[in-house]
């Protein structure tokens, strides 16, 4: 256990990042409680004057925000599902095993990151369009993917590597398939990184505007960032409503984080197998 | 066996025959005006009843940000789709027309009465979409931007009225900034700028054509910003911000936006707007009771020049997409959306004037609002921004020697030489 | 395992390779394509190239995209590296301060920029509104000021990125055994050798790869900047994400905006292939 004073540190470090992390948060919160007027004035008030939840419920009520973050929370959760999955798969091929262009795969893999999805939305709009994926969910979802599987590919396979090779070893001479060893020793070792992993697919997929604003036109499918953005009209910014949905779209993943974070625990491994 | 080779034949004509029955042409129309609450009811309503009016037609609705608009109609429309009607302000026309992505209306025009149907149109406003004798678009709303300023202020201060020359406005504005207790420090300015990309094109480029300057030459060749009026506009504006000190400090994040805010806030006294000033300001703060409050004067002009162009024009078209399927169907909802009736129906729900010189000038509502008078009177001594398809980039530059002027990272010379050098680059 | 059970190898790439290729392949090309010219209005050939090395914005551009991303990113190793290491740490409440760990980064991007904006803004922002109740500075022009705007856009990016790399390296930290610290406590090793001659060791590769995955997104990044100054004033916090959008959504000048975007790639190749040899070559 930690001692009095390495706890003291511990502990005052952890507030310090702690009042680091809200601060944006608290004054966004603050903003949200405002009234219109307010929340533009000079000079500027730090706490609400005139408390109000009208910019909630204007958003929760009038523009459709529902919807969006329901949207969002399938596309974004549907992306991050399936990076992770598939994932894992690559991830493994990509560690475990050696074969003419793993390293030219993995290097193409990271490549595609590196070009703009500026100049990637267009062809991939009309590839759509002839599909007959245009204006759909799927259609995005795909588009998302590629954003977040080759990070999500590096990461695993990152993680897998920390895992010692002996244990597969030891399972296939028990007579395991390599798929075997996949599920049963490997996945659980590596269970943090898959959870951190699909964090960081979900949140990537959760933020991304280009796609969202040019493969979607239909307002039914709009996305949470897609609508949020929307707020931002030619004539009217609504910062107080603009604050009020931006509470909720970040609480949506720091929940579902909550929820995840448990995974996020010590390795059983010892040191003695990994040698 | 003849009689399982008749049914393939039976099943054809009956599908087609339904197919026919039911035959609806499916429109989508997009138009960033579409997302607004306002403008947005006004402009479902009309199209509801171009519905009505045409059972066979269903039009589908797709609003879009401003921002976002020509990222969202771009893309599409490279790759073969996008909406079949749409509207765009005068910024990225030339830029539309020049890509082939609007459709030629010139042929629907000839078969709706020809020079008859296009008299009724400012021809002012026909300019923009206009290229090589070819019609592309059709005009809806043109107004020109003016000084509009609050009463209230103004009277505190002892001013009658905005000044008609560039000098006495300039005393004005100074009179105009001090403290509202009146001894602690200044918290209201006498007029806010736009220095940030949205709504910087119409409000700053006023000032320029105010003294008379322009960007480009008669033919669009040459930069004509190193003309002694430029050079005087130019250091205007910097002199009002940096020397005067009579704008609010940090004007370069201040955008269209951030203007109607300042002057609802009475933070500033003048904003450079139009029509939709008045609703919209209001709107942003009811205590200011803006329709009463609020008034509109002509841009100024330097002492003793008459230049006949001072203002900037701002206008919204009607555009059908070159991609479209059913373009006959796309003419008539364009055509519906910018006849005389619906014009009226756009003054009467947003205070935006039309392109039609008889609604203009006939409709009864129009000649008794003030605000509407005085900015129906401008179009005339209003012109478009240079139409060419290199305006964007050309802005830009504007846009950046000023901002490096205002910040002081260049002297003005120097932001006035690369700003002439930049465009004539860019012209090449 | 040898020989054809290596080829096993294959089948388990197969999903994200047929996934990438199929999305991601036509269009990745038609870009390159572009930037030569192919399938633009204009002249085919190396025009855009020949205008991007002749561009003094190009340049500064440059300039811009590397000071950010490496002041960014080892920011967020400082600060992930630290908050990981905090919250590897048995805990009271645990749970919370993970949370609030992660907090800035479910703040997506392009409403980041909208909301720090917002905070920074001259006149209405908070920032100046607490600087000047404290009475230390009155309305500072923090994304006005060509001088203030890029660190300011940078300060912003920081708080916003560094969970990200935290996320990886506490992941990599719950991976190192425990009995390797237990036998160090044995030995009566103090906590500053532990962490340099245990920690850092195991945790080397996903540092490396906590750095080169920042990097990579660090420079690609779009919209904190585009909410928080478009890329303004002037040039001075537009990096090259920023000026491809321009060139290609306002200027329309697809083949300039191709060839930027190829020298973005380029870039970033740059930065990923150590790494990639690298971690290559540390493989057992």
């Amino acid at each position: 256990m930690m001692s009095g004073k390495h706890r003291l540190a511990v502990y005052g470090c952890l507030l310090a990042m702690a009042v680091y992390n809200l601060w944006p948060f608290f004054w966004m919160l603050a903003s949200s409680f405002k009234t219109d007027m307010e929340v533009t004035s000079f000079p500027a008030t730090i706490f609400p004057q005139t408390f109000t939840t009208d910019a909630y419920s204007r958003v929760w009520s009038q523009e459709g925000m529902v919807h969006y973050f329901l949207n969002s929370l399938l596309v974004s959760g549907a992306t991050a599902l399936l990076s992770a999955s598939v994932g894992v798969l690559c991830g493994y091929g990509f560690s475990r095993f050696k074969f003419r262009g793993r390293n030219l795969f993995m290097v193409l893999l990271l490549a595609s990151q590196v070009i703009p999805g500026v100049l990637l939305v267009g062809p991939y709009f009309k590839m759509m369009s002839l599909v007959g994926l245009y204006d759909s969910l799927t259609g995005l979802i795909l588009a998302q993917t590629t954003l977040t599987l080759p990070f999500s590919v590096w990461m695993i396979k990152g993680y897998i590597d920390e895992v010692p090779i002996e244990l597969d070893q030891a399972a296939q001479i028990d007579g395991a398939t390599s798929f075997q060893c996949l599920r049963y020793c490997v996945l659980p070792s590596i269970l943090p990184g898959v959870v951190a992993t699909t964090i960081f697919a979900f949140l990537l997929a959760w933020g991304d505007l280009l796609w969202a604003l040019c493969l979607i036109t239909d307002p039914a499918k709009q996305t949470m960032t897609l609508g949020i953005t929307n707020l931002v009209g030619q004539f009217r910014v609504l910062w107080s409503d603009i604050m009020a949905a931006t509470v909720i779209g970040c609480s949506i993943p720091a929940v579902a984080y909550v929820v995840l974070q448990r995974y996020l625990v010590q390795s059983s491994i010892s040191s003695a197998v990994k040698g | 066996m003849k009689k399982i080779s008749l049914l393939p034949v039976l099943l054809a004509g009956v599908f087609g025959l339904s197919a026919n029955a039911v035959a609806e042409i499916k429109l989508t129309y997009s138009d960033w005006q579409l997302a607004q609450e306002v403008w947005g009811k006004s402009l479902n309503d009309v199209i509801d009843q171009f519905e009505k009016e045409n059972p066979d037609i269903k039009v589908a609705r797709e609003p879009v940000q401003l921002a976002q608009r020509d990222v969202r109609f771009s893309t599409a429309i490279r790759a073969g789709g996008g909406p079949d009607v749409f509207a765009l302000d005068a910024n990225p026309v030339r830029q539309y027309i020049a890509e082939g992505w609007v459709r030629d209306l010139t042929p629907f025009i000839e078969s709706s009465g020809g020079n008859d149907f296009l008299s009724d149109f400012y021809p002012i406003s026909l300019q923009p979409v206009t290229v090589d004798g070819k019609v592309y678009g059709l005009p809806m709303n043109t107004v020109a931007m003016t000084l509009v300023y609050n009463k209230k202020l103004f009277q505190q201060a002892g001013i009658e009225a905005p000044a008609s020359t560039w000098e006495q406005f300039r005393e004005d504005m100074k009179k105009l900034t001090r403290s509202k207790s009146g001894s602690g420090p200044v918290d209201q300015w006498g007029l806010t700028l736009v220095l940030a990309p949205a709504g910087f094109d119409l409000r700053v480029t006023s000032i320029v054509r105010g003294f008379g300057a322009d960007f480009l030459t008669e033919d669009g060749t040459r930069s004509a910003m190193d003309t002694p009026e430029a050079k005087a506009a130019f250091n205007y504006i910097v002199d009002l911000i940096q020397t005067d000190k009579s704008v609010p400090p940090g004007v370069t994040q201040v955008d269209a936006n951030g203007a109607r805010r300042l002057l609802a806030n009475q933070t500033v006294a003048v904003k450079i707007g139009t029509t939709w000033s008045y609703p919209e300001v209001s709107a942003m703060n009811p205590a200011l009771d803006g329709w009463n409050t609020l008034g509109m004067a002509p841009i100024p002009r330097s002492a003793g020049k008459d230049n006949q162009v001072r203002t900037t024009l701002f206008q919204k078209t009607i555009f059908v997409n070159q991609n479209s399927k059913h373009p006959e169907a796309a003419w008539k909802l364009a055509r519906y959306l910018t006849d005389p009736a619906a014009m009226k129906r756009w003054f009467d729900d947003n205070n935006m004037l039309s392109a039609r010189r008889s609604v203009n000038e006939g409709y009864e509502k129009i000649s008794q609002s003030e605000s509407a008078r005085t900015v129906a009177a401008e179009i005339e001594h209003g012109a478009f921004l240079p139409q060419t398809p290199k305006w964007p980039q050309i802005l830009d530059a504007f846009r950046q020697n000023l901002q490096a002027a205002v910040a002081g990272s260049k002297s003005r010379e120097q932001a006035l030489n690369d700003l002439n050098q930049q465009i004539n680059t860019i012209l090449q | 395992m040898v020989g054809s059970t290596q080829r096993a190898g294959y089948f388990y790439i197969l999903p994200a390779l047929l996934l990438m290729i199929l999305i991601l392949g036509f269009p990745s090309v038609a870009s390159v394509l572009e930037s030569f010219g192919v399938g633009t209005k204009g002249p085919i050939g190396l025009h855009a190239y020949a205008k991007l090395i002749r561009d003094a914005e190009f340049y500064k551009t440059l300039l811009n995209t590397a000071i950010f991303v490496v002041v960014v990113v080892s920011m967020h190793l400082v600060l992930g590296l630290g908050t990981a290491l905090l919250l590897n740490q048995e805990l009271r409440y645990r749970w919370l301060f993970r949370v609030l760990a992660i907090l800035p980064w479910t703040m997506p991007d392009i409403i980041g920029g909208l909301i720090f904006r917002f905070m920074f803004d001259t006149l209405t922002g908070g920032i100046n509104a607490v600087l000047g109740a404290l009475g230390l500075a009155s309305a500072v022009d923090w994304l006005g000021d060509p001088g203030l705007a890029l660190g300011t856009v940078i300060a912003a990016e920081i708080w916003r990125g560094y969970p990200y790399v935290m996320l990886i390296l506490l992941a990599g930290l719950q991976a190192i055994p425990q009995d390797q610290y237990e036998a160090a406590k044995l030995d009566g090793v103090n906590a500053w050798k532990t962490f340099w001659h245990i920690t850092v060791p195991n945790l080397k590769p996903m540092i490396y790869l906590a750095l080169v995955l920042d990097a990579i997104w660090e420079c690609r990044l779009f919209g904190m900047i585009y909410g928080m100054t478009g890329g303004g004033p002037g040039v001075s916090t537009q990096n090259l994400s920023l000026m491809v959008y321009k060139q290609y959504f306002q200027f329309f000048d697809t083949a300039y905006a191709a060839s930027v975007a190829v020298v973005l790639a380029a870039v970033l190749l740059v930065l990923a292939v150590p790494y990639v040899r690298l971690a290559l070559r540390d493989e057992k």
